[in-house]
């Protein structure tokens, strides 16, 4: 197994690690922080793949620049987001947001 | 800068556990608070694992934007929000078993596949570009995207502002 | 020649449409573009047959149109070697055909005229008239078709216009009913001809008359399968000329106007049975037991019916049930091989049938609609030109010598006794009660006392002269017809005419003195007694009827009643019919397909309450979802790749 099969092993494991805080956590604001490592496994997966295949230089590392570019606002925004609907709804429990139920 | 294979197997182990750990620990903490925390030193492991693979110039972004601002942000957000006290059913959601199988099935799926079949591509480490490569890369090629995401931060921006904005009265 | 062969139906279609289209607006002129343009199809249809008596013996053929090509060997199915059908909307011309034009035409022209009166304060007075044009098309298509599934398109065309008009006053439901008996009672004949068709181009792959005929006289037709088609086509015969045991249809088809009644049930449609038999005289006469079916069962109708009209009240259904009786002979004459006896008496008939059904209009027109005989009286003295011109219908129709009907009567009666004893005497028996129950109705209705209602009596008046020219005009014939085609008798006009068509008929020498008068006298003396025994009846001891009833009431109510034939009809097929309709109505119908669809229906709304849950509003389980597929989608490709 080489070495990048380790690394992106290891963007899977962590891939998954998010996904699962995302679907089972219930504060919203643990899963927004869950959804950051989801990206991060990515943006790791993106380099390795950079760092050990010939291809556009340096196509890789920009390419996960952008996306921590991207992160950044959408944390941005998301926080935003539920702070204002904490003041309506003086809840971060994600189950209680179900208003488009059935 | 090393040329060459120069995977650190070592290193590489310690980085990996404590990314892991501390992916972990943001996921299953009670406590918000320690979810933070925990996100702050799994970004600056992310940070590590980057200076591993030779992209300087991402390691210090990270370390700029994850673990200097959204960190902060989210920190915040935790400081204007409401705990929650409870037992530990009261912190995951009623599909939370469900999410847990799926999300191993999911990892042992995608490892299966990567390492049954291998990926086809060099072993030899290849050079990431520098600081100065890069930055030639990014204002010729990229330069369009470069330009967009300063709109999207904008927009960002201003969406963050007009959501916090205190709701007046309409008349 | 052509011109005016093809001009000849397509007139009337044309009438039908314009008329149906602007009709309404014309209202009481309604009638002007239908009438003209069938003025001049019977002038066309009188100048074709002029064509067709200076062409002796020609076959006038024109083929303008293909209409089916299909068939021969097809990609589809290479094994079979199909045969190609090829039909087209061809023209044929005969002498037999020039009567039926004649016979059409100027009747049907009549007939129109007759309407313009008769129908006039009538609201579906332009319906009436496109209905009428219609059927002079279809009429024509019939007897000018030179194929039988042309003249098939005609018989149907026909049978349509018929219910059409016998429903014609569709808001009272016993006309409603009356024409959908007639169509379904045809239909029954209908699918026989249908059948015999199938046969015939099984077995000579063709529908053309000429190509069919020269297959039979070829002997390529087997014995069998010949009489099978022949008594096919005869079942269709049986429908639309009202024979036992289809003729139920014809009396209840006096719900119809009169002219209707006296168009089509009279002298053109219900020939049209008559006129498909005579035309396939090549293949009947190939047939014995063919033709001995057609005999027997032409006897029989012609005295059943006969037998009936002793009773009838209404001054139509003794009309109808004398038509019944008529193509009863016609069918006698055509089965025993007088084959030209059978057409010379259609000729004939048309016209003295249709004068009394016309005639009978007059009366109920006067009668401000009455139709009970029983109601009538003492017309003779109100309404002379009507009872002039139907005392001669009458006499034409029992063959009261010299008028028409005589001569063509007697040869049928000739040809029926060098056939057999027995049919001749069913013959003359038939003949004698032809004439009291036909004077029967002109006694009741015009002589004696008045026994209508007084505010009816105050109205009798002879009608206007559009009713009566066409009466005075169809009399004429009625009388000297008989005298101008059929004279001497077996050697007349009518006999060289057809020759041409009916080959191979065994001419038998007429002699005034010997066998042939001597019939001649029988047949003459015998109508005498029973206008004598009429007379006795219904004018010199008016109890008399009632007190026969009463001796014999099983008789009597026998035929009232119309032998229960319908009655029977109801019982055997029909409610069998109507109960089976039903079962599947509720059980197939209701049960299984709408239970089918509406189960599929009622499937998905249950698929859909049962989903339902899945909406749970919350994103995190949507999110489950995706991830979810996600993990189907890599596994499918792990599968696919590794497989």
């Amino acid at each position: 197994m080489s070495a990048l099969e380790w690394w992106l092993v290891l963007s899977a494991l962590l891939f998954c690690i998010g996904a699962f805080g995302v679907l089972a956590r219930r504060n919203i604001i643990v899963v927004i922080m869950s959804l950051e490592i989801m990206l991060s496994a990515v943006n790791i997966a993106l380099v390795a793949i950079a760092s050990f295949r010939t291809g556009v230089p340096g196509g890789g590392t920009l390419f996960a620049l952008f996306i921590i570019a991207l992160a950044a606002a959408e944390v941005t925004v998301g926080i935003a987001i539920v702070v204002g609907n904490y003041r309506h709804q003086r809840t971060v429990q994600a189950d209680r947001f179900d208003e488009l139920k059935g | 800068m090393m040329p060459g294979g120069d995977f650190h197997p070592v290193l590489f182990v310690i980085l990996a556990a404590w990314v892991l750990v501390c992916a972990l620990g943001v996921v299953l903490s009670k406590k918000v608070m320690y979810s933070a925390v925990s996100m702050v030193f799994c970004f600056l492991g992310v940070a590590f694992a980057y200076a591993l693979l030779h992209a300087e110039l991402l390691a210090i972004m990270q370390l700029l934007v994850y673990v200097g601002a959204i960190s902060i942000v989210v920190i915040f957000a935790i400081m204007l929000t409401e705990v929650v006290e409870g037992g530990y059913r009261q912190f995951f959601t009623r599909t939370a078993l469900a999410a847990a199988a799926l999300a191993l099935l999911t990892a042992g799926a995608i490892v299966v596949a990567v390492v049954s079949d291998g990926v086809a591509g060099a072993t030899e480490k290849t050079l990431n570009p520098g600081l100065q490569e890069l930055s030639e890369i990014l204002f010729s090629r990229y330069v369009l995207p470069f330009e967009v995401i300063s709109l999207v931060l904008l927009a960002a921006m201003v969406g963050a502002i007009v959501l916090s904005r205190k709701q007046e009265e309409r008349r | 020649m052509k011109a005016i062969v093809a001009l000849i139906p397509i007139l009337p279609f044309v009438g039908f449409l314009v008329t149906l289209l602007v009709g309404r607006r014309m209202k009481h002129q309604a009638h002007l573009i239908p009438t003209a343009l069938v003025t001049g199809s019977a002038a066309l249809a009188v100048a074709a047959f002029v064509w067709v008596h200076e062409h002796e013996g020609e076959l006038f053929h024109y083929e303008p149109l293909a209409w089916i090509t299909a068939g021969g060997p097809s990609s589809l199915w290479p094994g079979v070697e199909s045969v190609a059908l090829k039909v087209s909307w061809g023209f044929q011309v005969d002498s037999l055909t020039g009567i039926m034009l004649l016979v059409v035409g100027l009747i049907g022209m009549l007939v129109h005229y007759y309407s313009i009166g008769y129908m006039s304060d009538d609201p579906g007075y332009y319906r009436f008239f496109a209905y009428l044009n219609l059927f002079m098309f279809a009429m024509f298509i019939l007897i000018l078709a030179d194929n039988y599934l042309l003249m098939f398109l005609g018989w149907e065309g026909v049978g349509l216009c018929s219910f059409l008009l016998i429903s014609f006053w569709f808001r009272r439901k016993s006309a409603s009913q009356a024409g959908k008996k007639a169509f379904l009672v045809n239909r029954v004949g209908d699918f026989g001809f249908t059948l015999g068709m199938f046969l015939i181009f099984v077995t000579t792959g063709t529908l053309q008359f000429t190509g069919v005929f020269e297959a039979a006289e070829a002997g390529d037709i087997g014995a069998q399968t010949l009489t099978w088609v022949c008594l096919l086509l005869f079942v269709g015969a049986v429908g639309k000329s009202a024979q036992f045991p289809l003729h139920v249809w014809l009396p209840d088809a006096m719900e119809g106007p009169t002219p209707v009644s006296a168009l089509i049930h009279a002298a053109t449609m219900v020939n049209a049975g008559v006129y498909m038999v005579a035309r396939s005289y090549p293949l009947f006469i190939q047939s014995e037991w063919a033709m001995v079916v057609v005999m027997v069962i032409g006897t029989f109708t012609a005295v059943y019916a006969a037998f009936i009209a002793l009773t009838q009240t209404d001054i139509k259904r003794v009309i109808a049930y004398s038509t019944v009786s008529s193509l009863g002979f016609m069918f006698m004459a055509l089965g025993a091989g007088a084959w030209v006896a059978a057409v010379f008496y259609l000729f004939v008939h048309g016209f003295f049938k249709g004068l009394l059904f016309l005639c009978s209009g007059s009366v109920i027109h006067a009668m401000s609609g009455e139709q009970d005989l029983r109601k009538m009286g003492g017309l003779r003295r109100k309404l002379p030109l009507t009872f002039w011109t139907m005392l001669i219908g009458a006499l034409a129709v029992v063959g009261v010598i010299p008028f028409a009907g005589f001569w063509a009567k007697d040869e049928i009666l000739a040809g029926a006794y060098s056939y057999s004893l027995t049919v001749w005497v069913v013959g003359i028996i038939t003949a004698f009660l032809t004439s009291i129950y036909m004077f029967r109705l002109m006694f009741l209705a015009f002589w004696g006392e008045s026994r209508a209602d007084e505010h009816v009596r105050a109205h009798i008046h002879e009608s206007g002269w559009v009713i009566t020219i066409p009466l005075v005009l169809l009399a004429v014939p009625a009388a000297l017809l008989g005298l101008l085609a059929g004279l001497p008798p077996e050697a007349g006009w009518i006999h060289g005419f057809l020759e041409p068509v009916f080959f191979e008929i065994e001419h038998h020498e007429f002699h005034w003195v010997g066998a042939g008068g001597l019939l001649m006298l029988v047949s003459v003396a015998v109508v005498l007694a029973g206008i004598g025994v009429a007379y006795r009846m219904y004018v010199r001891d008016v109890e008399e009827p009632k007190r026969l009833a009463h001796r014999l009431p099983i008789v009597y109510r026998a035929s009232l009643n119309k032998l229960y034939m319908d009655e029977i009809y109801e019982v055997v097929p029909i409610r069998a019919t109507v109960s089976f309709a039903r079962w599947l109505w509720m059980f197939v119908d209701v049960k299984l397909i709408d239970g089918a669809v509406n189960g599929v229906a009622a499937l998905w709304a249950w698929a859909g309450v049962r989903l339902r849950p899945l909406q749970t509003g919350r994103v995190q389980d949507y999110a489950l979802d995706v991830l979810l597929g996600l993990l189907v989608l890599l596994v499918i490709f792990a599968w696919v790749w590794v497989v």
